[in-house]
């Protein structure tokens, strides 16, 4: 495993809480959990269907806001942000990969990374550059005219790794990543997850039911369960 | 405007429908409009054409002390700043013009010759040219009068000559007139058209110089008899009526207040006209009223059309707040599907519009030659400006119509966006 991070707090939740009203009832998909994440280490958070991992991600990423608690990132407490400041943090600090990789259909690849970097305001040629450089770190190069229905499985979620980390954030956050790939590709896609996170120095917080998977590549590994962290383990191997 | 395009071509038969809707809309917006202003430059035409809006007609007062309209009040007048010209207007009917044996009667009708007849005298002389300068007894004929006289062109007219006998009354130096009878021959110097929508007697019509006209008999009677009905002596009249052409019709006002300061009477087309201007601004917002709820009709399209969008691109939208957009960058998007949609729609309109007017106009041309009628009508007039307007027009609706699907976009929660499959 690469680098465990630099002890340093990056990304800090406390007391989180996010509830849903469904119907009559209420589901608590996250019951006051209580998470560091080190800069620049690799976190994989850990738990089945329905334990709130997903949800905690959407926290971090500033999709959505908690019931209570916090969440600061880089000591600001994204409770504080204007919507403004929400999408300037989503643009600037978040990347985000998920498991459906979520491909713009009618765009190529290329162009699906560019629209992120449009987002973000830049335009024109350097555009053009820096979505290449982004296709050519996923080695995807050579397939960016081609529509997401064109390109496998394996294919698309690099394209979507792409499109998260082409403004270099200092935060990737990965739902699921692999969970549509078979074994193979799933490595080569998680490979490619690390050697991004070596070369960028990223944060990254890594959601996953597969505990090989999370073992192989996260330098901390937490369990989730009914919202809340159950167990947590060290550096892996 | 990569994803909007995006999203069009995605349900290219949806958008192309709805586009199609804005197209009907805008082309009926475009060619009713088009009418209104086809239907007003035709009925302008004669009064431009032949220089009638610059002009003033003007008469003497009636009285024994009103001020004579002679050659040396109308040098007066011609020395005015911002008159072009002034001229006694001469018209005489039951002139005979005869070419061997051809004859026909006409009216003949006094023109200044040191200047064209009117701005545009160019476009209306389709052989030959205007009258040379210098004293040269020449005329110009109308068309159709060429053809009755038996020249098979305009062309083989020009530089001929035609005999003209006149004859009337001509003023003594007391109380007598004496008939007098004129044979003329003058070269025809051009043929000329008459503007659409002009009646057709006009067509029997013979110009001739003002200097020519004035050794006409009977040309000088009715104001010499007018004197001596007002008891005044029959010598010294002056002419019945003139006219006067300014280069601007903003001369007109200035210029029409000196001459009736001058003790003669005024008379122009431009009050006629800016009210028939009127009736056509009313009817062109009448018109353009309609085209413009049919466009808001295709406008109702468009929301529904979008608002589909808005909902099968829920997750897309999703992916997009994720990925950094804002609510503005989504409100953009739609407003840019939205603008497309309208500018396909409304150069598809002014394509459609143009189309069915060409149609149109073809079909009503064909009628009036079966009815004998010989100049082509211009029914509907499609200025740059109108064609800009339709588009833009067009635009505006359907970008004012995305506002409420954009703001639809704008407001889906990315967290239940993404967590539908």
């Amino acid at each position: 495993m690469g680098d465990a991070g630099n002890g340093e707090t990056f990304v800090e939740a406390r007391g989180l809480r996010r509830e849903y009203r469904v119907g009559p009832s209420t589901v608590h998909a996250l019951d006051g959990l209580d998470l560091d994440v080190r800069r620049g280490e690799v976190l994989a958070v850990l738990g089945v269907s329905g334990s709130g991992k997903s949800t905690l991600l959407h926290l971090l990423g500033g999709l959505d806001t908690p019931t209570s608690g916090s969440v600061l990132v880089d000591g600001r407490d994204l409770a504080t942000f204007t919507s403004r400041e929400r999408t300037v943090y989503r643009r600037t600090v978040v990347g985000f990969v998920f498991q459906s990789y979520y491909l713009v259909p009618s765009l190529t690849a290329a162009e699906n990374i560019a629209l992120a970097l449009t987002f973000q305001g830049t335009v024109g040629a350097e555009r053009r550059r820096q979505a290449t450089e982004a296709l050519r770190r996923v080695g995807l190069e050579a397939r960016a005219g081609h529509r997401p229905s064109q390109l496998s499985g394996g294919e698309q979620q690099r394209v979507a790794l792409a499109r998260a980390i082409v403004h270099a954030p200092p935060l990737l956050l990965a739902d699921e990543p692999t969970g549509n790939l078979d074994r193979s590709t799933a490595e080569d896609v998680m490979a490619l997850v690390r050697e991004i996170h070596h070369d960028l120095g990223a944060t990254v917080v890594l959601v996953t039911h597969d505990q090989e998977m999370a073992s192989r590549v996260a330098d901390r590994i937490v369990h989730l369960r009914d919202g809340r962290l159950t167990k947590e383990e060290g550096a892996a191997p | 405007m990569l994803l909007a395009l995006g999203g069009l071509r995605r349900t290219r038969l949806r958008v192309g429908l709805t586009a199609l809707g804005v197209t009907i809309a805008s082309g009926a917006l475009v060619s009713m409009v088009a009418f209104a202003l086809g239907i007003q430059a035709q009925a302008e035409a004669p009064f431009k054409a032949l220089g009638l809006i610059n002009v003033i007609r003007i008469s003497p007062e009636k009285g024994d002390d009103a001020a004579a309209l002679d050659d040396e009040a109308l040098a007066r007048i011609e020395a005015l700043p911002g008159v072009e010209v002034a001229y006694p207007e001469f018209r005489v009917r039951g002139i005979e013009i005869a070419r061997g044996e051809q004859k026909a009667k006409v009216m003949a009708v006094g023109v200044p010759r040191q200047v064209p007849l009117i701005g545009t005298a160019d476009d209306l002389i389709v052989a030959g040219e205007y009258f040379t300068p210098g004293d040269a007894p020449e005329a110009l004929l109308a068309v159709p009068l060429a053809r009755e006289l038996g020249f098979e062109t305009p062309e083989a007219a020009v530089g001929t000559t035609v005999d003209l006998n006149a004859s009337g009354l001509a003023p003594g130096d007391a109380e007598t007139f004496t008939f007098t009878r004129k044979d003329l021959t003058v070269t025809i110097a051009g043929v000329y058209t008459l503007p659409s929508m002009m009646p057709g007697r006009m067509g029997r019509v013979v110009l001739l110089p003002v200097d020519v006209m004035k050794d006409i008999p009977g040309i000088r009677a009715a104001p010499a008899l007018d004197r001596l009905r007002d008891g005044r002596g029959g010598a010294g009249a002056g002419y019945a009526k003139a006219t006067v052409r300014v280069h601007r019709h903003t001369d007109l006002a200035p210029v029409e207040e000196a001459i009736q300061a001058m003790g003669f009477r005024t008379r122009t087309l431009l009050s006629r006209l800016e009210k028939m201007r009127t009736f056509f601004v009313v009817v062109d917002v009448l018109l353009a009223a309609v085209g413009t709820v049919a466009l808001v009709v295709a406008g109702l399209g468009i929301i529904n059309t979008l608002l589909i969008s808005v909902l099968e691109r829920y997750q897309e939208i999703g992916i997009c707040k994720a990925i950094g957009a804002s609510d503005g960058d989504l409100v953009v998007l739609f407003l840019t599907e939205a603008g497309i949609i309208g500018l396909l729609g409304g150069v598809g309109g002014i394509v459609l519009g143009r189309a069915a007017s060409w149609l149109l106009e073809l079909a009503v041309n064909a009628y009036a030659r079966s009815q004998g009628l010989t100049t082509h009508l211009d029914l509907f007039a499609f200025p740059l400006w109108l064609l800009a307007a339709t588009a833009l027009f067009s635009v505006v609706i359907s970008v004012l119509a995305g506002v409420y699907p954009a703001f639809r976009a704008a407001r889906v929660d990315p967290i239940q966006a993404l967590r539908r499959e």
